[in-house]
C-alpha cells in the first residue's frame, strides 16, 4: 500500500515537474522591440470602437483624438495636436475651425478626412452628452458642423451660450472611419440631429428625433468592425482575455516618431499585480497606481525602473452632510479642520501618491497658487494642526469637555461616523487615522465602510452619511473643481446657462449646505452662482470670482481639503528611453500618445 | 435502465424547478441593490482622473442599457428571453451579449478548476489513506496536521505567496491565463502556453483544498476499517492488498459525491486565485458586474453558476446510486 | 466556504454517556500529549475572546513614526499601517472575530441538523420540502450571495455577520445528517421505539439526536475555523466591515500596502495567519481527541 501511494505521489510529483519546466514565461517579457504596458479592464468582446465603454480602441495606440489634452495648471484649452494639426477659436468661442493632419492616413491606407471627423460627430450626438448634448440650448452645445474641404472643418457653437468648455469638448472626440461606421447611420441622421437639437421645432418632433438617435446610439455604441481600422501609431492584431496586442501602423502619419513595433496592454485587476510586474521589470511604462512607500522603494530597486511625477488635478477632501447636527455649525467644521492632522493622515493613506493640502481652497494647492498667488493662499486660514484653536471654537459652537469627551449644548457627547466605500485603501487608511486622531481628543468617532463604491455614492446622495471621502478640485476647469463643492451635490442644479438651489435633501443635495453665506471681506455671496459663472468667463475674470470663491471654500468649510493626488507613473528605461520628464505636460495622457509627440526611443 | 432514466427525469425536472426558484430570487435580490451604473461610471472615471465633462460624455450612453420599466415587466422580459438562451446585454461593456461574455469567461474558469480539483483529490485521497493506515504513528499524524493546516491557509494567501515567489522573485511562471503574443487557436505552442500558464493556478487550488479531501478520507477509511466485513476479512486471511482494495472502495464512495459536489460549487469559487493569477474567469466576472452594477452580466453569472452547481448535484446523487447497490433500492441518495 | 464534510458511513452507536463523557475526554486528551496541546490552544483562544479586549483601551494607542515595522521589544509582533501593535489588534480583534464564527457554526448546527433529522426521520412529503429548501441554500453561490446581501443589508456586529454567515452556510450538514439519520432510522433501536408508540419528536430528541451528537458537535468545532477562514475572504470582497483589528481585514490591509512584496511588515500578515492556523490546529487535535471519544472502537488495538 505504502507503495501504491509512493508511486501515485511520484507520478504527480514528475507531471508538475515536467510541465513546470515546460517554458512557462511569456514570450514578450525578453524581446526588445515589444512595448508593455498595463491597462484597465481588457474585454476581449468588447467591440474595437473607441465610443464604448470597455472598448478595444485604446487610447493614443489605435483611438485618435482631434487633439490631446495638456496637463495644465490653469488652462483647460490647452491642446497638444491630434488628428487636428491646427485649430482656431473666434474669441466669443462661437466658431471653431479646425485643420486636419495633411498626412493623416487610416491603416486600410486611406486618408483622414473631414467627412470621418463630420460621423464622428454625428456619432458624438447618438451618444450624448457634453458638447453633443441632444437637447436644444445645452451650454456649450454643437450647433452646426461644416465640411469646408477635405482637410478643414468648422463646428459652431449652439447661439444662446459662449460657454468656454466648447472648444476641449469638441476636439476631445474620438475620431472614427467615415467608411466602417457611416453605413451603419441612416441618410437623414443630420435633420435628425438638427431636429432634436432646434429650439424652435415642436415638442413632438423633437421628442422623436431625441427617441431615434438614442436608439441609434445604442446600436453604435455595441457596433465595431471585425478588423481594426485605426489612425493612429498602432494597430489591434488582437485580444486575448488579460491582453491586448497591438502592431505598429505603417500609415500613421508620423510613423517615424515610433520607435516600438509591437505593443502589448496587460490587463489588471489589482494594484498589487501592477506591483508585481513592476518588480519584475516587466513593464516598460504603467498607469498611476496608488503605491504604499516600501512597495515604491521594492519597484525602484529593480534595474531601470524610475518615477516619474506631476501634480494631478484631483483631490481628497472629508465633505460634510450640514443636515446631521452639529455639522451644520461653522465653528465645528472649522474645529475638526484644526483638529486633523492633514500631514499625518496624507503619510498614512497616500503616502506616495499624495500631498497634504496646504488648506482649503476648492483647487489644488498648484493650481490656487498659479491663479490666485501664493500670497492670497497664504493670507487664506491654513488651519494648522492646533488643538487651542480647535477647543475654542467647539466652545463657540456651544460644547464643553466633561470627562475627556466633548459634549455639545443639548448634552449628547459629539460622536462621528466616517464613511468610506470598501476598495479604496487610500481612502480606508486615511480615514482610520483621521478616526483616530478625533477619538484620540474626545470625538468617538468610527470608520464605517460602504460594500463598494456604487453603494457609497447612491447612500450619500440619499443624504445617508455624516461624513465621508468625496473627490474634489477636478481640473483643470475651474467650473468642474468647483462644482464638485457648489453644484448638484450642494443643491445648485443646471438650467440651461442658469442654475437653481435646491433645498438639502431635493434634487440630490446632500451636503446641505447654505445658499448664501456672509464672509468677513467678501459680503454675502452665492457660491453656485459664483461657480456657475466660471463656465462663461475669460480667464482674467475667473481669477476674480476663484478669489472669492478660494476664500468662501477656506471660510465655510464645506469640506476639508486632506490631500492633493501626485500622479506618479512608474517607467522601465531599459529597453526604451526618452520619456517625459517630472511635471511634464503629458504625463496624464498615455504612453501611445507620448510615442506621437517624439518620446520613448529604443535604447 | 428503466428506473434509472425516471430518476434522471426526476432530477431534471426538479433541476429546472430550482433554476427558475433561484433565477427569480436572484431577480429580485439584485434589484434591491442601492447604487446606479451609469452614476458608478462616472465616478470611476473622475477618480481614474478623467475630466468630468469627457466622463459625462463617456457614460451618458449607458443610460439606454441600463433596463427600465416595472419589475414586473423587466421579469417577464427576462424570462422570455431565458427560454430562447439569450442572457441580454452587458451594462458595462455596452452591447455586448452576456452569453457571449459568460462562455469566454466560462472556459477558462472551467479548465483551471478541473485541473485544480481533480490534482487536489488525486492528492489528498492518496495522502488521506496514508494517514489513516498510519493514523497511530508520525507519519499519519503529521499529515492530517498538514492537510488541515494547508486547509486553513486562506486560498487568497495562498495564490499571492505564490505569485509573489514564482513569478517575481523566481521568474518561473507568468500570470494571465495565455501568452498574448501566440496566435490563438489549435496549435502546439498556444496550448502549451495554455497549460503552463494554468500550472500556477491549479496547484494554488489544490494546495488550498487537498486537506479537506485528505481529512475526508482518513475518517472515511478509518470508520470502514472498522466495519465488520473488514473484520471477517482480516479473519479469513485474504491478503493485505486484496483488503485495501475492498477498504479503498468502500471509503471512497462518500467522496465521489464530495467531488461532484465541489466541482458545481468552484465554478464561482475560485475568485481569489483567478485574481491574483490575472485569469478573467467567472469569479473575476461575478465580482466585476456586481461592482459595476452589471444587472445583466449579475444574471447571466449567477444563472450560469447555479445551473452548474444543480448538475453536479444531480450528477453526484446519480453517481451515488450507481456506486453504490445499497442506497439504489430505497432511493436514499435524493 | 465548504466545510470539511465528514463521511456519510453510519455514526457509531455507542453508548459513551455511561462512562462518563468528560471523564472519557479527560483519559483520551491525557493518551497523547498532542492533543492536550490542542485543547489547550482552543482554552486560549477562548480566554483571549472573552478577556482580550478588557485588557486594551478602546482606541488602540499608534506610533506615528513606527508604522510596518518589524518585530520589536515594545511591539513583539510588529505593527500595522498606522502604528498600532500587532498584537494588541490580534487580541482585542479575537473577539469579534471567534463570536461571528461561533454564532455562525451554531446556527449552521442548529438548523442543519433540525433540518436533517426532521426531514430524514419522516420522509415524504416534508422531507422533499425541506430538501428542496435545503438544495435552494446549497445552490446559491455562497461569496456571490453574500456579496449581493452586504450591499443591501448593513451587517456590522459580530452577531450580524455571524447570523449571515451561518444562514448561507448550513445545507451541506443538512444534507449529511439526513443520510445519516436515514440509516440509523433503520436499525432496531428506533423500530423498537416506533413499535412502542413513542411521539415522533421524542424518537427525535432521545433516541436519534444523542446518536449524531457526535458528529454533530465536531462539526461545530469545524465549523468555527470553516467561518473564520470566511472571513478572510470577505473583507477583500467587500462583505466584512472595516474594523482595523478583524484578522481578516489585517491580513487584507497587509496585503494591499504590499507586505507579500517587499517583507516590511511581515508581522502584520502572519500574525492573524499564524493565529488562524493555530486554532485549526488546536481544533483539528481536539477534534481528534473526540473522534476517539465517540469511536472507541478506533483505539488501536
Amino acid at each position: 500500500m505504502k507503495r501504491r501511494a509512493l508511486a501515485g505521489l511520484t507520478a504527480v510529483g514528475t507531471l508538475a515537474a515536467l510541465l513546470g519546466t515546460a517554458g512557462c514565461t511569456d514570450s514578450s517579457e525578453s524581446s526588445s522591440d515589444v512595448f508593455t504596458a498595463i491597462q484597465t479592464n481588457i474585454d476581449a468582446n468588447a467591440p474595437i470602437n473607441p465610443y464604448n465603454q470597455s472598448t478595444n480602441s485604446f487610447q493614443g495606440y489605435n483611438a485618435m483624438k482631434l487633439g490631446w489634452p495638456k496637463n495644465s495648471l490653469t488652462d483647460a484649452n490647452a491642446f497638444y495636436p491630434g488628428l487636428a494639426a491646427s485649430w482656431t477659436e473666434t474669441p466669443d468661442h462661437l466658431k471653431l475651425t479646425i485643420k486636419l493632419q495633411p498626412n493623416a492616413k487610416w491603416s486600410d491606407g486611406k486618408p483622414v478626412t473631414a467627412d470621418d471627423v463630420k460621423t464622428s460627430a454625428a456619432m458624438s450626438f447618438s451618444q450624448g452628452g457634453g458638447a453633443f448634448a441632444v437637447a436644444p440650448g445645452a451650454a456649450g452645445g454643437v450647433g452646426a458642423v461644416k465640411v469646408l474641404d477635405p482637410k478643414t472643418i468648422e463646428f459652431d457653437q449652439s447661439p444662446g451660450s459662449s460657454n468656454n468648455s466648447f472648444l476641449r469638448n469638441v476636439l476631445n472626440m474620438w475620431v472614427i472611419p467615415k467608411s466602417v461606421y457611416g453605413p451603419q447611420m441612416p441618410a437623414n441622421i443630420w435633420d435628425l440631429i438638427a431636429t432634436a437639437t432646434d429650439p424652435k421645432a415642436s415638442d413632438k418632433a423633437q421628442s422623436a428625433a431625441q427617441s431615434k438617435i438614442q436608439a441609434l446610439g445604442k446600436k453604435l455604441v455595441e457596433y465595431g468592425p471585425k478588423k481594426d481600422v485605426s489612425a493612429g501609431p498602432f494597430v489591434l492584431e488582437r485580444v486575448n482575455p488579460g491582453e491586448a496586442v497591438l502592431v505598429k501602423n505603417k500609415y500613421f502619419f508620423a510613423a517615424d516618431k515610433i520607435a516600438p513595433s509591437k505593443v502589448v496592454l496587460k490587463n489588471y485587476s489589482g494594484n498589487e499585480q501592477i506591483w508585481n510586474y513592476l518588480i519584475s521589470g516587466d513593464l516598460d511604462a504603467a498607469i498611476y497606481t496608488a503605491t504604499p512607500t516600501n512597495v515604491r522603494k521594492k519597484i525602484l530597486a529593480r534595474q531601470g525602473n524610475t518615477m516619474i511625477s506631476g501634480f494631478s488635478p484631483v483631490a481628497a477632501s472629508l465633505a460634510f452632510n450640514q443636515s446631521v447636527k452639529p455639522l451644520n455649525d461653522v465653528h465645528v467644521r472649522r474645529a475638526l479642520a484644526y483638529l486633523i492632522d492633514r500631514k499625518l493622515t496624507t503619510r498614512i493613506g497616500e503616502s506616495v501618491g499624495g500631498t497634504p493640502a496646504q488648506t482649503t481652497t476648492g483647487l489644488i494647492s498648484d493650481a490656487a497658487k498659479a491663479w490666485i498667488g501664493q500670497d492670497a493662499v497664504d493670507k487664506l486660514n491654513q488651519y494648522p494642526h492646533d488643538l487651542a484653536k480647535a477647543e475654542a471654537e467647539l466652545k463657540k459652537a456651544g460644547m464643553h469637555k466633561s470627562g475627556g469627551k466633548w459634549i455639545q449644548a443639548d448634552g449628547k457627547p459629539f460622536t462621528l461616523n466616517l464613511q468610506v466605500p470598501n476598495g479604496f485603501s487610500d481612502w480606508i487608511a486615511g480615514g482610520k487615522s483621521i478616526a483616530s486622531q478625533l477619538t484620540d481628543v474626545g470625538i468617538a468617532t468610527e470608520v464605517k465602510t460602504s460594500a463598494d463604491y456604487a453603494t457609497y455614492l447612491s447612500e450619500i446622495a440619499e443624504g445617508k452619511y455624516e461624513l465621508g471621502f468625496w473627490l474634489t478640485a477636478l481640473g483643470p476647469a475651474t467650473y468642474d473643481a468647483y462644482a464638485r463643492l457648489y453644484g448638484p451635490s450642494n443643491g445648485w442644479n443646471q438650467f440651461g446657462a442658469n442654475v437653481r438651489h435646491s433645498p438639502a435633501g431635493k434634487n440630490g443635495n446632500w451636503m446641505g449646505g447654505a445658499e448664501t453665506a456672509t464672509v468677513p471681506g467678501l459680503g454675502t455671496v452665492n457660491p453656485g452662482e459664483l461657480t456657475n459663472q466660471l463656465a462663461q468667463s475669460d480667464p482674467a475674470q475667473q481669477k476674480q470670482i476663484i478669489a472669492k470663491l478660494a476664500k468662501y471654500s477656506n471660510d465655510q468649510l464645506p469640506a476639508i481639503q486632506l490631500w492633493d493626488y501626485t500622479n506618479i507613473q512608474f517607467v522601465n528605461t531599459t529597453r526604451f528611453t526618452h520619456f517625459p520628464a517630472n511635471d511634464s505636460d503629458v504625463l496624464r495622457l498615455y504612453p501611445g500618445t507620448w510615442m506621437q509627440l517624439g518620446y520613448i526611443k529604443k535604447k | 435502465m428503466v428506473a434509472f432514466l425516471r430518476r434522471l427525469a426526476g432530477h431534471l425536472v426538479r433541476g429546472v424547478v430550482m433554476i427558475w426558484i433561484v433565477t427569480t430570487f436572484t431577480f429580485v435580490l439584485i434589484r434591491l441593490m442601492p447604487g446606479d451604473p451609469v452614476q458608478t461610471q462616472y465616478e470611476k472615471l473622475l477618480s481614474q482622473g478623467v475630466s468630468p465633462d469627457q466622463a459625462r460624455a463617456q457614460v451618458q450612453v449607458t443610460y439606454g442599457f441600463v433596463p427600465h420599466g416595472s419589475w414586473l415587466s423587466q421579469y417577464g422580459d427576462y424570462l422570455w428571453k431565458l427560454l430562447h438562451l439569450d442572457l441580454g446585454t452587458s451594462v458595462s461593456a455596452q452591447g455586448v451579449s452576456v452569453t457571449t461574455e459568460v462562455m469566454g469567461a466560462l472556459k477558462w474558469t472551467v479548465g483551471l478548476v478541473l485541473a485544480g480539483t481533480l490534482l487536489s483529490f488525486v492528492i489528498g485521497v492518496l495522502l488521506g489513506v496514508v494517514a489513516a493506515m498510519r493514523r497511530e504513528g508520525h507519519v499519519g499524524s503529521v499529515l492530517s496536521l498538514l492537510g488541515s493546516l494547508l486547509h486553513g491557509i486562506p486560498q487568497y494567501v495562498m495564490a499571492l505567496v505564490l505569485v509573489t515567489f514564482l513569478t517575481v522573485k523566481v521568474k518561473a511562471f507568468s500570470t494571465g491565463p495565455v501568452d498574448g503574443l501566440l496566435d490563438p487557436g489549435f496549435n502546439g505552442p498556444y496550448l502549451a502556453s495554455i497549460v503552463s500558464h494554468a500550472v500556477l493556478p491549479a496547484v494554488a487550488f489544490a494546495l488550498s483544498s487537498f486537506g479537506g479531501y485528505l481529512l475526508t478520507m482518513k475518517s472515511s477509511v478509518v470508520s470502514v476499517l472498522g466495519d465488520d466485513f473488514i473484520l471477517a476479512s482480516e479473519l479469513r486471511g485474504i491478503k493485505p492488498s486484496i483488503v485495501f482494495r475492498y477498504v479503498a472502495r468502500n471509503a471512497l464512495l462518500p467522496l465521489f459525491t464530495v467531488l461532484a459536489l465541489s466541482l458545481g460549487f468552484m465554478i464561482g469559487g475560485a475568485v481569489f486565485i483567478e485574481h491574483a493569477f490575472n485569469y478573467s474567469g467567472m469569479g473575476a466576472m461575478l465580482i466585476d458586474s456586481i461592482g459595476n452594477r452589471d444587472y445583466s452580466e449579475m444574471s447571466g453569472a449567477f444563472l450560469l453558476i447555479t445551473v452548474a452547481v444543480i448538475l453536479a448535484n444531480i450528477a453526484a446523487d446519480l453517481l451515488y446510486s450507481v456506486v453504490d447497490p445499497r442506497v439504489r433500492r430505497e432511493g436514499a441518495g435524493a | 466556504m465548504s466545510a470539511i464534510d465528514m463521511p456519510v458511513a453510519g455514526p457509531a452507536v455507542v453508548p459513551a454517556r455511561r462512562t462518563g463523557f468528560w471523564r472519557n475526554l479527560w483519559t483520551v486528551l491525557r493518551r497523547k500529549p498532542s492533543r492536550m496541546a490542542g485543547a489547550a490552544i482552543v482554552a486560549l483562544f477562548v480566554l483571549s475572546g472573552v478577556v482580550g479586549p478588557w485588557l486594551y483601551p478602546d482606541n488602540l494607542p499608534r506610533d506615528n513614526d513606527l508604522i510596518l515595522a518589524g518585530p520589536s521589544l515594545a511591539h513583539p509582533l510588529g505593527t500595522d499601517f498606522e502604528g498600532t501593535d500587532v498584537l494588541a489588534l490580534l487580541i482585542t480583534g479575537s473577539r469579534y472575530v471567534l463570536v461571528a464564527a461561533v454564532v455562525a457554526a451554531l446556527i449552521m448546527v442548529v438548523i442543519g441538523t433540525g433540518f436533517g433529522l426532521y426531514s430524514g426521520y419522516r420522509r415524504g412529503f416534508s422531507d422533499s420540502v425541506l430538501m428542496r429548501i435545503t438544495d435552494f441554500v446549497l445552490t446559491i453561490p455562497g461569496f456571490p450571495l453574500l456579496l449581493v446581501l452586504s450591499t443591501v443589508w448593513k451587517f456590522s456586529s459580530a452577531l450580524q455577520m455571524g447570523l449571515v454567515l451561518g444562514i448561507t452556510g448550513w445545507g451541506g450538514l443538512a444534507r449529511s445528517v439526513r443520510s445519516a439519520t436515514l440509516s440509523l432510522r433503520e436499525r432496531g433501536f428506533v423500530e423498537a421505539a416506533r413499535g412502542l408508540g413513542m411521539p415522533t419528536r421524542r424518537i427525535v430528541t432521545a433516541e436519534l439526536l444523542p446518536n449524531i451528537a457526535p458528529y454533530v458537535a465536531m462539526n461545530l468545532l469545524i465549523g468555527v475555523t470553516t467561518f473564520i477562514y470566511s472571513q478572510v475572504g470577505l473583507f477583500y470582497l467587500g462583505v466584512l466591515p472595516f474594523k482595523s483589528n478583524n484578522w481578516g481585514v489585517m491580513i487584507q490591509l497587509a496585503v494591499t500596502n504590499g507586505v507579500t512584496q517587499t517583507g516590511d511588515g511581515l508581522g502584520y500578515l502572519m500574525a492573524p495567519l499564524v493565529a488562524i492556523l493555530l486554532l485549526t490546529l488546536g481544533v483539528v487535535l481536539l477534534v481528534d481527541a473526540l473522534d476517539e471519544v465517540f469511536n472507541p472502537r478506533l483505539r488501536e488495538e
